[in-house]
């Protein structure tokens, strides 16, 4: 956003405005590029969304998907596709995370 | 109410066996008593109802026998032998009173008499055991007169801002010696000279400028006047005690809280606090505090505390004084306008890791009902939400395993991203009581803390990682572990599942030592020799703290602590376990109580149909089955424009969260902020409506140290603002149309056990006729569990999870070539909105950049200079001080003060599983700069013109 100012009218810098999910989402699947099953670990991922993404946040990376954003890495595009199939650990979805 | 005495038994007590055999029965003065072998007849004689007078003997230091005060008659023995020295045995017969004992007992009182000032102030108000010693001794006159050499030339200590030391009342008994020493562990006192010139000295020094850490146990182990509080000098003794819980850190210390109260014109009351002394009876704390809770209370009487609403249309408008029903209703109205326009999930709530349980509950009660949305969230979520996540995945549950009693039982300390000793200081002088006792230490951390080597300690091993290398550090401790043939095999086959798929990925030669130890700046020797001690125990056990989770793979490196524990079978007894050092009073009880997006209170999903069934059951009305924002997607969707409004409970998230910049531009994109608070803090500065908050003197209700100790908070005084927060929170809900209220906090808690299994057993009642539980406690533990995963983890099975190291995408390169790490430091605490608001400015008036002395000669830069600190978010400046404890490539600084502004460059970066942010790793260039900037800094950091020098130290 552009135009903030502090209290007293100080500016705040302008930032870019990444989409969340994606720079979120990326964080996630740097965690699971290793995995060999890479179809598992997109069932992972697509758990993990399910279960702590506010449902913004999902919109917004379903929104990209739909847009075929090239900057989305390939693994967050196979979660999203699992998330959209109900393919998740349901049970993992709600189980206790404390964070 | 009155004041609590607690009655001192000369010596400390002996655990019983619980075998009767070792038990001694002896007679004192013809009355048996039974007690355990090895405790000392002085103990045995109060435990009979007989006083033996004592001066060097206390129930929390061990037996010294100089002051030969309590000789005692001891049948068969020769002589009239100390009683504090002299052990129960089977069959004793002893006699404390006796012609001989008489006549021994008053010469020494006439010796301490005629040493000892007329005028003593100290017995005068009562606080000397001199003067009751004496009567009870019965001493007429003093052979030697009274004008012995008693110091009276001498000036008084009174450097410390918080007590006095006054030579002419000491009687050189040595406990204030053997508190620092024993119990506290920092040797900062000795005795200087000898005879009539002895005379207590912490090192050649003052108080102040000695290496005293103002924990007051010498304060509270003299008998005399000699060391007193000043508040005692300036407002008498107390006359009642109400027993309550510590506002600061994690480890919950218990205090009494000893209060005057005068009446004053009308007929009102005011209370003043004397003193808080620690409790002895306190789980956590058993009797020692350290300088915050201990004497930093001054906050809650500071002129900077607000006591009446506030509102104002825009932040840029003065702020105007407002009554409770108009500043409510603005807050009520102004959320209902918001979701109006702009949607149910518009705005959200931050609770307090400070407030209590009670007043917690009611706020993600309040959004989750009130604001019909889970937009809730917790100052964890910048801390520990690693913790929660990893122990959840491992364990099946997210919080510490042990009690912190479990110490004493264990042989080898493993401490991770922690630095006890400034961070949780009294758990820290149980750890290196245990080290003294033979328990070797094993640190892991950028700097050399004090745990790596200070008086008496000696860590075994430093291991020196550098920031970011964390997985990779513990990965590699578990490859040597497992391919030495080190892991229990037994418990692993027990007790855990997915073994085989760990140990293939353990086994990868990628995780060796010799492969990381470049990456994270580990020798590969130090390494593995660490790892074996580790595995060989016999107990081993891991304490760790914020520099394990504030880090991209905070979540993962949890996960690989209880890999490395499961590995060797540290778990399920004491002297083991995962140990989380919780950073804030209360930061373990706002988990438990729900204050997540996604988890109603214990750790429920907002999913699952049964347990949302519940809530809506009792609080009358659906709730949202699906996940609310966490605070940093707080501020993503601020700057989104999505959400709105946002209430803050005792949070200074303009202070304490990283990235500044994107905080205060999500703060300002708000259309109604709303702060609770004590003082007007960073982030009021983005507020339309300003309520004030209570402190934790003024508060009733529960805190959860790191320990799972639910503590009562008891109120000293009443509110000061008029209403107690749980009560705000309640009407702020009315107000928007959701009917909640409670007549006393103690509902709430029933309305927590009634809706928490692991709750179920807990009320005011029993925490106040118990002092504290360890949850759970419920029909399976209806006493409380101090250790968990007994026999079998809650999830059933202990589940091993392959943990990748993935460096962090924050590097030191060309432009920002160091890395910076943040902490904490003993005398501040967390963003110093309490602790800048008393004496212990003292020692902590600014923020400091520390550097390794090849970084700093490199960049042309001193101790004592202003220097500029730039990562690629935002700059600030700070006083540098060069030491050799950091490493080079490291620096370090701590975050209590807004004017040094270190989150304004910490970045974006978070766990990937959480949003922890990664406060611990900050790519950055120091530059040193202009003798007129450092003028300008000096000026706007507060400081006088004689802020000059910032000594080198080691």
């Amino acid at each position: 956003m552009t135009g903030a100012t502090m209290p007293g009218g100080k500016a705040i810098p302008a930032e870019p405005h990444p989409a969340v999910s994606l720079r979120l989402g990326g964080d996630i699947v740097r965690q699971f590029e290793h995995w060999p099953d890479q179809d598992a670990a997109a069932e992972e991922i697509a758990t993990h969304i399910k279960k702590f993404w506010e449902p913004r946040m999902r919109h917004e990376l379903m929104a990209h998907v739909r847009l075929g954003d090239t900057a989305m890495p390939r693994l967050l595009a196979m979660a999203a596709a699992h998330l959209v199939d109900g393919d998740y650990d349901h049970v993992e979805a709600q189980a206790p995370s404390g964070g | 109410m009155t004041l609590i005495i607690e009655p001192d038994f000369g010596t400390p007590a002996v655990t019983p066996s619980g075998d009767a055999a070792s038990d001694a029965t002896v007679t004192i003065d013809g009355h048996q008593v039974t007690v355990p072998v090895g405790s000392s007849v002085l103990r045995a004689a109060k435990e009979a109802g007989i006083d033996i007078p004592k001066l060097c003997a206390t129930d929390s230091l061990k037996a010294f026998g100089s002051c030969r005060l309590c000789v005692v008659e001891i049948e068969g023995a020769k002589g009239t032998p100390a009683s504090c020295t002299s052990l129960c045995s089977d069959g004793m017969v002893v006699s404390t009173r006796s012609d001989a004992v008489d006549q021994v007992r008053k010469g020494v009182m006439e010796l301490y008499l005629s040493d000892h000032p007329t005028d003593c102030p100290g017995c005068a108000r009562g606080n000397c055991e001199i003067q009751s010693a004496a009567a009870t001794v019965g001493v007429a006159e003093v052979r030697y007169g009274l004008g012995g050499k008693s110091h009276v030339e001498e000036h008084a200590d009174e450097s410390n801002p918080y007590f006095t030391y006054d030579p002419s009342a000491c009687i050189v008994c040595s406990r204030c010696v053997r508190a620092c020493n024993d119990i506290q562990g920092t040797f900062a006192l000795t005795i200087d000279g000898r005879g009539f010139d002895s005379r207590i000295t912490p090192g050649g020094t003052d108080f102040l400028s000695s290496e005293c850490v103002s924990c007051g146990a010498c304060v509270q182990a003299c008998p005399t006047d000699a060391l007193t509080e000043k508040s005692i000098i300036s407002l008498g003794m107390p006359t009642r005690t109400v027993i309550t819980t510590c506002a600061y850190c994690g480890v919950g210390c218990n205090f009494k809280a000893e209060v005057k109260d005068e009446l004053g014109a009308g007929g009102t009351v005011t209370s003043t606090v004397v003193r808080m002394m620690p409790w002895k009876d306190g789980k956590a704390n058993e009797g020692h505090s350290c300088v915050k809770g201990r004497f930093a209370y001054g906050y809650a009487n500071h002129d900077d505390r607000q006591l009446e609403p506030m509102v104002r249309d825009t932040i840029d408008d003065e702020w105007r004084v407002v009554s409770w029903d108009e500043a409510i209703a603005k807050v009520a109205e102004g959320f209902t306008a918001i979701q109006a326009e702009h949607g149910v999930g518009a705005i959200g709530g931050i609770s307090s890791s400070r407030c209590t349980d009670e007043e917690v509950y009611v706020v993600q009660k309040m959004v989750r009902a009130a604001f019909r949305n889970n937009n809730v969230d917790t100052c964890a979520r910048v801390c520990h939400s690693p913790t929660g996540y990893g122990l959840s995945q491992t364990f099946g549950t997210s919080a510490g395993t042990q009690n912190f009693a479990s110490v004493e039982q264990c042989d080898v300390m493993l401490v991770i991203g922690a630095n006890p000793p400034d961070a949780h200081p009294v758990f820290a002088s149980r750890m290196k009581q245990q080290h003294r006792r033979g328990a070797r230490v094993i640190v892991a951390d950028p700097r050399a803390i004090d745990l790596v080597r200070s008086p008496h300690v000696e860590a075994s091993y430093h291991l020196p990682v550098r920031p970011g290398g964390n997985v990779a550090l513990i990965n590699a401790m578990a490859h040597v572990i497992v391919t030495e043939g080190l892991h229990d095999e037994a418990f692993l086959a027990q007790r855990c599942e997915d073994v085989t798929a760990y140990l293939d990925f353990i086994r990868d030669p990628q995780h060796a030592p010799e492969a990381v130890e470049e990456e994270i700046g580990v020798p590969a020797d130090d390494l593995r020799a660490a790892a074996r001690m580790y595995a060989a125990g016999p107990n081993s056990a891991i304490y760790y703290g914020l520099g394990v989770t504030e880090h991209s793979q905070g979540s993962t490196m949890v996960m690989g602590l209880a890999n490395l524990a499961m590995l060797c079978g540290m778990l399920g007894r004491e002297g083991v376990g995962i140990n989380p050092l919780r950073g804030q009073n209360n930061v373990q009880g706002s988990c438990d109580m729900g204050s997540f997006p996604h988890e109603f209170p214990g750790y429920r999903h907002v999913s699952i149909d049964a347990v949302r069934g519940i809530y809506e059951d009792l609080w009358g009305l659906p709730l949202d089955p699906r996940p609310g924002l966490r605070i940093p997607n707080m501020f993503d969707s601020a700057i989104a424009g999505s959400f709105r409004g946002l209430y803050v409970q005792g949070e200074d998230i303009a202070q304490s969260d990283p990235n500044l910049n994107h905080v205060r531009a999500a703060l300002t994109a708000m259309d109604l902020v709303v702060v609770q608070d004590l003082f007007l803090n960073e982030t009021a500065r983005f507020a339309h409506v300003f309520l004030p908050g209570t402190t934790f003197l003024e508060k009733d209700g529960t805190f959860i140290n790191a320990e799972r100790r639910i503590n009562r908070v008891r109120p000293v005084m009443p509110s000061r603002v008029g209403k107690d927060e749980w009560q705000v929170v309640c009407e702020i809900a009315r107000a928007m149309g959701y009917e909640m209220s409670y007549d006393h906090p103690s509902q709430i808690m029933d309305e927590i056990a009634s809706t928490t299994p692991t709750f179920a057993g807990v009320s005011f009642d029993r925490l106040d006729a118990e002092g504290s539980l360890q949850w759970p406690v419920n029909d399976a533990a209806p006493n409380g569990t101090p250790t968990m995963h007994i026999g079998e983890f809650v999830r059933g099975k202990g589940r091993l999870i392959p943990t990748q190291y993935v460096p962090t995408t924050e590097r030191a390169n060309r432009r920002f070539p160091l890395l910076l790490t943040t902490g904490r430091i003993l005398s501040q605490y967390n963003v110093g909105a309490q602790t800048r608001r008393t004496d212990n400015t003292a020692w902590h008036p600014q923020d400091l950049l520390e550097i390794h002395p090849s970084d700093a000669e490199l960049r042309g830069i001193t101790s004592g200079d202003v220097v500029e600190l730039t990562s690629r978010v935002g700059t600030t400046r700070m006083t540098a001080v060069v030491l050799d404890r950091m490493q080079p490539g490291v620096v370090y600084t701590t975050f209590h003060h807004p004017e040094s502004g270190a989150n304004v460059i910490t970045t974006e970066n978070s766990d990937w599983a959480t949003n922890c942010p990664e406060y611990k790793v900050t790519a950055v260039e120091v530059t040193v700069v202009t003798e007129a900037a450092r003028a300008e800094h000096a000026r706007d950091a507060g400081l006088g013109a004689d802020a000059e020098t910032v000594g080198a130290t080691s």
